[in-house]
């Protein structure tokens, strides 16, 4: 598709967080696109959801700027206006769940950050390390069965590579700032199949000129 | 439709509303051929590929094919059966609506369990996230031609998440936290009480009706 008289805005606060994904999506695809930093709370009325990240395309053809939000949300309509989630609907539907499963895997984290109660705290952080080890096998057995070649499907970069190596960004870099220890206790369950996904994706022709504000996580995996 | 009519479905989930409502009213309005199973639980856990529910079972032609995560099946049902426009502008306008109800869902778990300092914080920030986004409701409902679907004149995956979505909070959360359905209830508007009842009353979901509730009856005059 071509994206010539398009291009896009994203806005989030200046860290990895959850945008991840989608800045390298924006870069993958070849486009046009900035970050805003807009003032925070004083922008807040003015996002669709009161929330960031938001994504704003902008086009030539006068037509009026299209906005939409919630992270997953931008994520999934990148990658399917250019070209990194299938067509076939089986084929996008099995990557998408991947993501979702991230997904509550992220919401696991903050309880066990924000509970003072040290039995609640210990509850939370079983049912994350639960869920995250049942995410881990399934994505090395996506990737052993892909031939290991760092890649959960096919034979180039996909949506699926690119939101597993966001994910990976902001458990390793982002909740490092709410649990100091976060990269000691997880580093060690990573799989090589999963190290090497991250080093396939982080050195990618589409991807390899992202800057990430979070550094390289091929670094921190690896350390 | 893109299911061929030889097509069957299994839904897996436990016998409870939970995350599994827009899945059903997917199937239902979709007139597919489907079935839910109730697995044993946790015994069945290490059957279902993320040890987890619900999960979809496709059979076609002899083959099988499996997904899980409840909103990725929803997405794939919505497409499938042509609730979802494909326009992807127009698609993922309605899927962030789902995104924002599960964003939802979870400040309301949040707010569920926590203790201390943390717990009027976390009931003041699910009270801001639900306003906000029955205004926003609202706003998409003033837009509608017709102010009985969200977007079109049509029944739109837009519609099922949203009354799946209230279904959950009015009638099943209760169960975690008495006071949740008057709570929300008491934030809602006359016409997004009047758009739910008027998804309840579309005839593609006249048969899920037929083993539940409307939520006619919840509402009152007086909540108009």
């Amino acid at each position: 598709m071509s994206s010539s008289n398009v291009s896009y805005t994203l806005r989030y606060f200046d860290i990895v967080g959850f945008a991840e994904s989608s800045r390298i999506l924006l870069t993958a695809a070849g486009v046009e696109w900035t970050d805003e930093h807009p003032e925070w709370p004083q922008e807040k009325p003015n996002q669709p959801h009161g929330r960031m990240p938001v994504l704003v395309e902008k086009s030539t053809d006068g037509s009026p700027d299209f906005v939409i939000c919630e992270s997953s949300n931008i994520e999934r309509y990148l990658a399917r206006t250019y070209g990194f989630l299938p067509t076939d609907l089986k084929q996008a539907a099995l990557q998408e769940q991947l993501r979702d499963l991230m997904s509550d895997v992220i919401a696991l984290f903050t309880p066990q950050v924000q509970c003072k109660n040290e039995e609640d705290k210990a509850e939370f952080q079983t049912k994350f390390d639960g869920l995250l080890e049942t995410l881990i096998k399934v994505q090395t057995k996506l990737l052993k069965d892909n031939n290991n070649t760092g890649r959960l499907f096919g034979n180039k970069l996909s949506y699926a590579d690119i939101v597993t190596y966001g994910f990976y960004m902001t458990i390793l870099v982002s909740f490092a700032g709410f649990k100091a220890d976060i990269v000691d206790v997880i580093k060690p369950k990573l799989t090589p199949e999963i190290v090497k996904l991250i080093s396939v994706v982080e050195s990618d022709p589409l991807v390899v000129k992202h800057k990430s504000r979070g550094g390289s996580l091929v670094a921190i995996v690896s350390a | 439709m893109l299911s061929g009519s030889d097509t069957v479905y299994v839904l897996r989930y436990f016998d409870v509303i939970g995350r599994a409502e827009g899945c059903r009213l997917l199937l239902t309005a979709a007139n597919a051929s489907w079935t839910e199973e109730h697995p044993e639980w946790p015994a069945e856990k290490a059957n279902q590929p993320f040890e987890r529910l619900p999960v979809l079972v496709e059979r076609s032609n002899g083959n099988e094919w499996i997904l899980c995560e409840s909103l990725t099946i929803e997405r794939y049902l919505a497409r499938v059966f042509g609730f979802m426009p494909t326009d992807l502008k127009q698609a993922a306008l309605q899927e962030q609506m789902a995104d924002q109800q599960a964003d939802l869902l979870s400040a309301f778990f949040g707010q569920l369990t926590a203790t201390g300092d943390m717990k009027s914080k976390q009931i003041d920030e699910f009270n801001t996230l639900f306003d906000r986004m029955v205004k926003e409701h609202g706003r998409i409902l003033s837009r509608s031609s017709s102010k009985q679907h969200l977007f079109g004149d049509q029944l739109s995956y837009a519609d099922i998440s949203l009354y799946a979505f209230y279904k959950l909070f009015i009638v099943y959360l209760k169960c975690y936290q008495s006071d949740i359905a008057e709570i929300v209830k008491s934030k809602l508007t006359p016409e997004i009480i009047n758009l739910i009842l008027s998804i309840e009353k579309e005839p593609q979901l006249a048969p899920h009706f037929s083993k539940c509730d409307t939520m006619a009856a919840i509402f009152t005059a007086k909540d108009f």
